[in-house]
């Protein structure tokens, strides 16, 4: 397992994310596509940490996890509000801003 | 400080601190009779020092001035403010304060029926323009002789409209202020061309041929306007609709001479420029006769004495023109005494009949004997008869005028000085002889002590000022010699002649004469107003109206443009915002890729 293939995994984690991203219509996916993009970043972390030595990437990946769970419960604090509102999770719904 | 200087600012500042006085506490200006006697007082007081100044000039040379640096330009002092003491201001001074005081004093008597806010307004503004006129007279350089003559400006401006609730009167006010400060642009840009070329405000500058012509015609042009002179006379008259004795102090006597009196202050400038002196020559004798035509027709007894001034204006202006500025000045100063004399007395008969027309009066002499002598005395002195002081001073004139410009000029004045002492003979004859010809003009009686006694002042110096001319002409570095010469016998055949025949035609009581019914139709023409009239219609209305279509339609129309233009564009752009969350996610993804692949690839 070399240096390369940890950030081919990375990037494809990355790439699948931006792929939920743009294509899901549920909140609740797109938030978890935005999950494994965060997780691509802390893998990325780690791999350095792991290849080059030292152990500040490992400490950012840790702060990196404690503030995706806080963007988590804000985000899901906000599928709940958009399930209230609009009887349904999807983000379609929530154009009110369109012109 | 020097005696003389303090004496100057004494009389320039007492003034000042009445109306401010009266300007700050209503409560003693409504009352009336004492805003009077501060006002009055304040004049005595001026009067006193400028008489002192006076007397104190007559043993002493040279001249003498305080002054504070007042505009500074770049490092330099561009101006001054401050009091310049000679013989032109002693003297100017001594009978601006007399007759000040006399027109005041009268004031008293004239105004008595005026409610007691009005009355102390009225006294109010006479210390205001007290203080403007010395401004005008003590004045350091032309810049201060300019604020002086903007304020006496606003003075008469406030003093002909103050019934300002009679519409005729806010009219007047508003034309005497409208012409007279079109002609001070002329002096105003006089100044600033002055001060390019020269470097200061002063009066002593030596100047290029050119720019002096330009300088003293720009001058000139707010002389014009001051002093009444054609065509821009047309406020003067109107300017009757004040008070009496305003008529007789600004109107008459000091204001309206300040024109004269800017140009013997600036003498040296004008002395550069003989084309000027040309323009001031004809322009002069052509007022003084078009203006004494105007006189003869005027059934009103202030519009008479009005035209008259102008004519006399005239006079004054066409001597310096001819390059006599001691005429010119002296001319100034004996009309300043008999012409306000002349007013006073007419608002003494008018007071009494309770009418302007003459028409109305008839028989004056016998009710009020002193009114009817000091009228008849300021006429006399203003037809020219030998012995009074219009006489020195007329003969002055036309001496100073005589042979210049082919002499008609001079035939000009000779004509004037015949239709002068007709038509003062006229309104004699008329006002204060033969039968009374109103129930008012039956029962009219002399008024009080407060009226008189100006009449007497004025009266004494009407007749005596011509015996000091020598003295006068000492003071303001001339001659003069009298002697009795043939242009002079000439002017007094003619003045006699003008008295006799308008005691011939008029004794009788009021008749047509062909002659002057045909002046008459001329002069309700009202020719010269109606062309102002039709060219603020045909031109500065229709000028505005374009100028605004063009501020509506092409300034307002290119702002309005730029909005609407702005709103299109904003409108065009909404669809780019849909609302749909991953649309703003792809252009975040395309952005932030966008930038990678910049940084990578560069």
């Amino acid at each position: 397992m070399t240096l390369s293939h940890c950030l081919l995994l990375a990037t494809a984690l990355f790439s699948v994310g931006i792929y939920g991203l743009l294509t899901r219509r549920q909140v609740v996916a797109i938030l978890l596509s935005v999950e494994l993009m965060a997780n691509a970043a802390n893998l990325v972390f780690v791999t350095f940490s792991r290849f080059k030595g030292g152990a500040q990437g490992q400490i950012f990946a840790l702060f990196s996890l404690a503030l995706t769970v806080a963007e988590v419960a804000v985000g899901l604090a906000l599928v709940i509000l958009l399930y209230r509102t609009h009887g349904d999770t999807r983000v379609d719904l929530a154009s009110e801003m369109k012109s | 400080m020097s005696h003389a200087v303090t004496l100057a600012l004494v009389a320039l500042l007492t003034p000042a601190f009445a109306a401010l006085f009266l300007a700050a506490t209503p409560m003693i200006r409504r009352q009336g009779k004492p805003a009077a006697a501060i006002t009055i007082l304040g004049s005595v007081v001026s009067f006193g020092a400028a008489l002192m100044l006076f007397l104190d000039r007559l043993h002493s040379e040279g001249t003498e001035r305080l002054v504070v640096p007042w505009i500074h330009t770049g490092g330099k002092i561009a101006a001054e403010a401050g009091v310049h003491v000679d013989g032109v201001s002693a003297s100017m001074l001594a009978v601006v304060c007399f007759v000040a005081l006399c027109v005041q004093v009268f004031s008293l008597g004239y105004m008595h029926d005026e409610p007691p806010a009005d009355f102390g307004r009225y006294f109010t503004y006479h210390a205001l323009f007290l203080f403007s006129m010395n401004t005008l007279v003590i004045a350091p350089n032309l810049l201060q002789l300019f604020v002086g003559w903007e304020l006496v400006g606003v003075t008469s401006y406030l003093l002909i409209g103050f019934y300002f609730k009679k519409p005729s009167a806010a009219h007047a006010a508003v034309k005497a202020f409208w012409v007279t400060k079109f002609a001070d642009m002329g002096f105003l840009f006089g100044l600033l061309t002055l001060f390019v070329a020269s470097g200061s405000f002063g009066w002593t500058a030596k100047l290029d041929p050119e720019v002096a012509t330009a300088v003293t015609l720009l001058f000139f042009l707010g002389v014009v306007g001051k002093s009444a002179q054609f065509p821009l006379h047309v406020w003067l008259p109107d300017a009757m609709e004040g008070p009496t004795p305003v008529s007789a102090l600004l109107h008459a006597a000091t204001m309206v001479a300040a024109g004269v009196f800017l140009v013997v202050r600036a003498n040296p400038l004008f002395e550069q420029a003989p084309t000027t002196r040309t323009v001031m020559l004809v322009l002069g004798a052509g007022t003084a006769l078009f203006a004494a035509l105007l006189a003869m027709v005027q059934t009103d007894i202030k519009k008479v004495l009005a035209y008259s001034t102008c004519s006399q204006l005239g006079y004054m202006v066409a001597a310096l023109g001819a390059g006599s500025v001691f005429a010119g000045f002296f001319h100034l100063t004996t009309h300043a005494f008999f012409k306000a004399l002349l007013f006073l007395a007419a608002g003494s008969a008018i007071h009494a009949v309770h009418s302007n027309e003459i028409g109305q009066m008839g028989g004056l002499a016998k009710k009020m004997p002193l009114t009817a002598g000091a009228f008849t005395i300021g006429a006399l002195a203003l037809a020219g008869v030998p012995g009074l002081s219009g006489f020195f001073s007329k003969d002055l004139v036309l001496e100073a005028v005589e042979g210049k410009l082919g002499s008609i000029p001079y035939v000009m004045l000779l004509a004037t000085a015949f239709l002068t002492a007709f038509y003062m003979g006229k309104v004699v004859v008329l006002a204060f002889f033969g039968t009374p010809r109103s129930e008012h003009a039956k029962h009219a009686h002399e008024p009080d002590w407060s009226m008189k006694l100006p009449l007497v002042g004025l009266a004494i110096l009407s007749v005596v000022t011509g015996y000091f001319a020598g003295p006068f002409a000492h003071l303001n570095g001339s001659h003069y010699h009298f002697h009795l010469g043939l242009g002079a016998m000439v002017a007094i055949g003619l003045g006699l002649s003008g008295l006799g025949m308008a005691w011939a035609m008029f004794n009788k009581g009021p008749r047509e004469v062909a002659a002057i019914t045909a002046i008459d139709g001329i002069a309700k023409s009202r020719a010269v107003n109606r062309f102002y009239e039709y060219g603020f219609r045909k031109v500065t209305l229709v000028l505005s109206d374009l100028l605004a279509w063009i501020d509506r339609y092409v300034v307002d129309g290119l702002i309005n443009l730029l909005g609407y233009k702005t709103i299109e564009a904003g409108r065009a752009m909404r669809p780019l915002q849909t609302g749909f969350a991953p649309d703003y996610v792809l252009a975040l993804v395309v952005g932030v890729a966008s930038l990678a692949a910049w940084a990578v690839l560069r």
